[in-house]
């Protein structure tokens, strides 16, 4: 009866003791957020114990009982929480191989402020299956605990999130997706090689460099405007004569040709680390290179030399794109192939703009409104760049990045009425190009 | 006609640059707040509330916890003389609309109430617990922590538990803070939480944003002069009118099949975007799609026009992508809160509503969140 009572007392000065503010009281909250990559599932977790659980997951990460966790006592319990977890991938087990883990102090724990943080993975097995299923179960102190789990949305646009299960105490999760468009020829011979292929994710990069293009705005501009003028001849001082539609073709594709050349050989000295510019006088300076390109498609400054011209800007928007490689922190000898394909990515889709304008441009400049045309679009060139050379320079906000986005948001649509512009163009003005190009 | 043709074509494609400038008002009307504050301030006091815009660890450091356990940044109404804390809430009152300052006061009632009486819940009382009785045979009566009296330092419990010192609740214990210098042009931050309160409001030029956001309240439903206050009780109200609008196949969508502890997106987890889950808005009919805006516009709102606006454009145009899930109990009495935890998903949005374990319907955590613009980060390009 005695011990009853001093036991019942004892609960509740323990409960007493307990500050109201500790929002989670009596259990141990587990949450688990997912992501999916090409050929691996990492896992973020956070463990968060309640004041009253806190001790009984103090003892057990502090196995000597000393107070305080060890470096081996911190990492022996990140091992066991991952012991108690059961992975598998299409029926397979999979074991869980632990990145990182941060324990906070016991004291932390102890008033129900600390969250232990611990990363995983596991990698795929190699298979060609398209549809996917990982299921984990998480049996870690499951008397006292509740448990989250939730998958991020894939970044990589191969993966589809298609199902998610749970139990009702969502100890036990399945995550049904799908892998489409991956490289499913098997390559038993080089598993090694091949995984660490795969392991740069060369296809997102390629992504990567596609939206960089198609994102990054003033890399567009710049290409768009110095192909204004392509299609037209200089004489003297004035843009005039429609060139013959093989030399603008050649002349493009020396543009073109000319720009890769320039951001390759700059993308891959400054993303191996040979070179190394701060940004910001990189984006002043590709602001300017726009208004160059726009002032040359008013009036010929350095008609003939465009390709020299695209090369020497192409040297500084390769500085600006491999800032971009730069963040994604790629060992060096990665990066080799990562900037081979995020510039396969980057070509892509400079193509795919060029094809798209290059046939309006052709069409449009056998035309008389073709000066009016060159003429618009290369002042709305030296205002979006003269803005932007103002944002970089003095730090001044405008609303540039938002009406230049408008129109790159709406690229096809854009691209398309400018063909039919350029179809009507021909029907009224081309019998008069020939007056056009005597005035 | 050449040149009257790219003059035209000249003026059509700047346009847009120029319509955005009659927008300024609001943002001039809080400059001009925010300055009138900061003038109130000694020089100590003003180099405590400032940050460089790009100070990651000020812009992260918010929390549903008081500020005796997780210190903010910024200095306190507590720390500041009677003028100044009308100019802070002059600014609060500038740059929030009439609800959402409404909402901000009766949070910080809320934690008044807290520190006079602490947690209410007697045995048997609070609703119905989702976990079942607490493991380890702890079926004692619930914390009665009373917070600190009244001019009374060291409550009940004592050591152990206890703060390190200093106070732990009480509606002047809301800090302010700000992260780059107020300007109608230049992007700046304004800080303003404590207590399950954390604004992150951003300002870039004309647009305003209000993620990420923490609201909640312990008590969420109390007694202040006699009349009932519910500072999140609208949320509860709105969302579980729209669950009640569903018919049941919907009802079968949205209501999810598994326990949801807590809030998934909390504190910390910045610009996570989880797959969505629950019932799309394109498979609402047009009522329930109204009521649906309707609950998103509790956090929607809380800025001033035009910011509260402009979002609730975008919240529209997403309408259909967007989804509405529901964990628990699917009714309430009438006038007290749900038990139920939901979460509304959409492109540009994630808003959680999480009732927390220990005391169900009175004690509530939510989240507001634009996993593509948390800090306004798809206004500023860093």
């Amino acid at each position: 009866m005695k011990t009853k009572l001093a036991a019942c007392t004892a609960a509740v000065l323990l409960v007493c003791s307990i500050p109201a503010w500790a929002h989670r009281i009596d259990e141990y909250l587990q949450a688990t957020i997912l992501s999916l990559e090409p050929n691996q599932v990492q896992a973020s977790m956070r463990l968060i114990p309640g004041v009253m659980v806190a001790p009984s997951v103090i003892a057990t990460i502090d196995d000597n009982h000393d107070g305080s966790f060890s470096e081996n006592e911190k990492r022996a319990y990140a091992d066991q929480v991952l012991a108690d977890l059961s992975l598998s991938i299409d029926g397979q087990a999979v074991k869980p191989q632990l990145d990182s883990w941060d324990i906070p102090d016991a004291s932390h724990l102890r008033d129900g402020l600390g969250e232990i943080h611990l990363e995983y993975h596991v990698d795929l097995p190699p298979g060609t299956a398209v549809n996917r299923t990982l299921v984990l179960a998480n049996r870690h102190l499951s008397g006292s605990s509740v448990y989250l789990v939730n998958v991020e949305v894939p970044q990589d646009r191969t993966l589809h999130v298609v199902d998610q299960k749970r139990n009702p105490r969502q100890s036990v999760y399945e995550l049904d997706y799908q892998q489409v468009g991956t490289a499913t020829e098997s390559s038993g011979r080089w598993p090694r090689t091949r995984a660490w292929w795969d392991g740069l994710q060369l296809s997102s990069l390629f992504h990567l460099g596609m939206r960089h293009i198609a994102e990054g705005t003033d890399h567009l501009l710049f290409l768009l405007v110095l192909l204004l003028p392509a299609p037209l001849l200089a004489v003297g001082p004035r843009w005039a004569a429609p060139a013959t539609v093989r030399q603008s073709l050649l002349h493009i594709l020396g543009i073109v040709t000319a720009f890769t050349i320039g951001h390759s050989l700059t993308l891959t000295l400054a993303a191996m680390n040979f070179v190394h510019v701060p940004s910001r006088p990189v984006e002043v300076l590709i602001a300017v290179s726009i208004l160059v390109s726009a002032v040359h498609a008013l009036r010929p400054i350095f008609p003939g030399k465009e390709a020299w011209i695209a090369a020497f800007f192409g040297l500084i928007h390769g500085l600006a794109f491999a800032s971009t490689l730069n963040r994604l922190g790629m060992s060096r000898w990665d990066r080799v192939a990562g900037i081979l394909s995020f510039n396969l990515g980057i070509e892509t889709m400079q193509l795919l703009v060029v094809a798209l304008v290059l046939p309006s441009l052709l069409v449009m400049s056998r035309t008389s409104a073709y000066a009016a045309f060159r003429i618009a679009g290369a002042v709305f060139a030296c205002i979006a760049s003269a803005m932007w050379i103002a944002e970089r320079l003095f730090r001044v906000q405008t609303h540039v990045d938002t009406v230049v986005n408008l129109i790159a948001q709406r690229g096809l649509m854009c691209s398309g009425i400018l063909f039919a512009a350029s179809g009507i163009a021909l029907l009224l003005f081309a019998r008069r190009s020939e007056e056009g190009v005597k005035s | 006609m050449k040149r009257l043709l790219s003059l035209a074509a000249v003026v059509a494609l700047c346009a847009p640059v120029f319509v955005n400038a009659q927008q300024k008002n609001s943002t001039e009307a809080v400059v001009r707040a925010a300055n009138d504050f900061l003038a109130t301030l000694s020089a100590e006091q003003k180099q405590k509330v400032m940050y460089a815009f790009d100070d990651a660890t000020q812009r992260a450091r918010w929390s549903n916890f008081p500020t005796g356990f997780v210190a903010r940044g910024g200095i306190s109404l507590k720390q500041m003389t009677v003028p100044q804390q009308q100019a802070a809430m002059k600014l609060m009152g500038t740059v929030l609309s009439p609800m959402g300052l409404e909402k901000v006061n009766e949070i910080r009632q809320a934690d008044d109430d807290f520190k006079a009486n602490g947690s209410k819940r007697g045995p048997g009382g609070g609703g119905p617990r989702p976990q079942g009785p607490p493991p380890g045979g702890q079926g004692g009566p619930p914390p009665q922590f009373a917070g600190r009296g009244p001019g009374g330092a060291g409550g009940p419990g004592g050591a152990g538990g206890g703060p390190p010192g200093g106070d732990m609740f009480g509606s002047d214990l809301y800090y302010i803070s700000f992260l780059g210098t107020p300007s109608a042009t230049q992007p700046w931050m304004l800080q303003f939480g404590g207590h399950h309160l954390a604004l992150n409001i951003t300002i870039a030029g004309s647009q305003g944003v209000l993620t990420p956001t923490l609201t909640g309240a312990q008590p969420a439903l109390f007694k202040l002069n006699g009349k009932r206050v519910r500072p999140v009780g609208r949320e509860s109200d709105k969302a579980l009118a729209l669950l009640q609008a569903l018919d049941e196949s919907q009802r079968k969508q949205a209501v999810l099949s598994y326990q949801v502890a807590d809030l998934v997106l909390g504190p910390g987890q910045d610009g996570k975007k989880i797959a969505p889950e629950g019932l799309k808005g394109s498979k609402m009919n047009e009522q329930q799609q109204a009521l649906l805006l309707d609950v998103i516009a509790e956090w929607s709102g809380i800025l001033t026009e035009p910011y509260a606006a402009a979002r609730m454009t975008q919240m529209k145009a997403d309408l259909k992508e967007t989804y509405f899930a529901w964990s628990g109990p699917t009714n309430t009495e009438a006038g007290t809160n749900i038990t139920a935890y939901y979460r509304i998903q959409g492109p540009h949005l994630v808003i959680e509503y999480a009732p927390q374990s220990d005391e169900p319907g009175n004690h509530v955590h939510t989240m507001y969140r634009d996993p593509t613009n948390d800090y306004g980060s798809a206004l500023v390009k860093p």
